[in-house]
């Protein structure tokens, strides 16, 4: 783990983020969302770690692993679902991100 | 344009115990105040299969480490997730959403004044049949009525909602009033407008709150961290 690069998380969170698109896959009716979350998630993962050489601390390795781990315990699809949509979040913050986009918009209009 | 309480079913007298249970609120209380990763977490533990704490406070070092600011408050949140975590999986997911709109009640009330906030509403019109499904929450300021639907994620929004609440805002204009219409998700933006590029339900007078803009809601800018 001290020798654990960026980029090594990376490769552990885009298979933890592959273990729960596949079971999510498994809700027919719900797989052009499911294939799309997990693009968009993938791309999030990626610009989390803009090197991937970098070396990280044992707080944040410990993070990504445990994530993963958390993703590796899902068993129903309804629930992998929910955590494709919160694991890129999750992997970006414990990676010393924040959330993606714009500033937070006056509910004014839709998204 | 009215506002009445809607009749309760069996459903909705099962769901009104959850929604009166002080868990809920003590959850909503505590997310109503917290950081844009104290409510990440809530979700993760909520939606988990860990129960150990010890889990999550590995998974999240900058909302649970030792320097994490504000780190009463998201060890409160992570307690009271838990327990949520630890009910069976249909109360798990009633809990969660009576925790969303306790949540967007408490802070929709900072804004719009808690006398004026109402939960479980159906909006009237004349000569327009009443939809089947109540709102979630209305603000009943005369002039500056809304009607809001809660989601504990972004699967929640379909067609139906989205048809049911632009109705609503259709309506009102109608009757020459304004209502302003919305949903508040908690779930990411980038969730919410993948669900939405799905639908093809009007949506363009509907607002979408995530869980990154829950404060706006109260009339205020995302706490960061």
């Amino acid at each position: 783990m001290p020798d654990e690069t960026a980029g090594d998380l990376l490769a552990t969170a885009l298979a933890g983020l592959a273990l729960l698109a596949e079971l999510g896959e498994t809700i027919e009716d719900e797989w052009t969302y499911v294939t799309k979350l997990a693009e968009m998630g993938r791309a999030r993962l990626r610009a989390a770690v803009p090197d991937p050489g970098a070396r990280v601390s044992p707080a944040t390795a410990a993070a990504i692993e445990a994530l993963a781990g958390e993703a590796g315990r899902i068993a129903d699809p309804h629930r992998a679902i929910d955590w494709l949509s919160t694991f890129p979040a999750v992997a970006e913050l414990a990676l010393g991100g924040f959330p993606a986009g714009p500033p937070p918009r006056s509910p004014t209009a839709g998204t | 344009m009215r506002f009445q309480d809607a009749a309760r079913d069996a459903r909705a007298v099962v769901y009104a115990g959850i929604q009166a249970d002080p868990l809920v609120a003590r959850l909503a209380t505590l997310a109503a105040d917290a950081t844009y990763g104290q409510r990440l977490m809530a979700r993760a533990v909520m939606n988990g299969e860990s129960t150990d704490p010890a889990t999550w406070r590995t998974i999240f070092p900058t909302v649970l480490g030792p320097d994490a600011p504000d780190l009463g408050r998201a060890e409160a949140i992570l307690a009271a997730g838990l327990e949520v975590a630890e009910r069976g999986e249909q109360v798990r997911s009633q809990f969660r959403g009576a925790f969303v709109e306790s949540l967007a009640q408490v802070l929709v009330a900072r804004r719009a004044g808690g006398a004026a906030v109402r939960r479980e509403r159906r909006v009237l019109f004349d000569g327009v049949a009443a939809e089947i499904h109540p709102y979630d929450l209305t603000v009943e300021t005369a002039g500056r009525e809304e009607a809001w639907d809660c989601k504990w994620g972004a699967r929640g929004i379909n067609a139906d909602v989205l048809n049911q609440l632009d109705d609503a805002r259709r309506h009102a204009v109608g009757e020459e009033r304004a209502l302003r219409v919305g949903l508040i998700v908690f779930d990411m933006r980038t969730s919410c407008a993948v669900r939405l590029s799905q639908q093809t339900a009007p949506r363009t007078g509907t607002a979408v709150v995530t869980l990154e803009t829950l404060d706006a809601l109260a009339g205020r800018k995302a706490a960061p961290g």
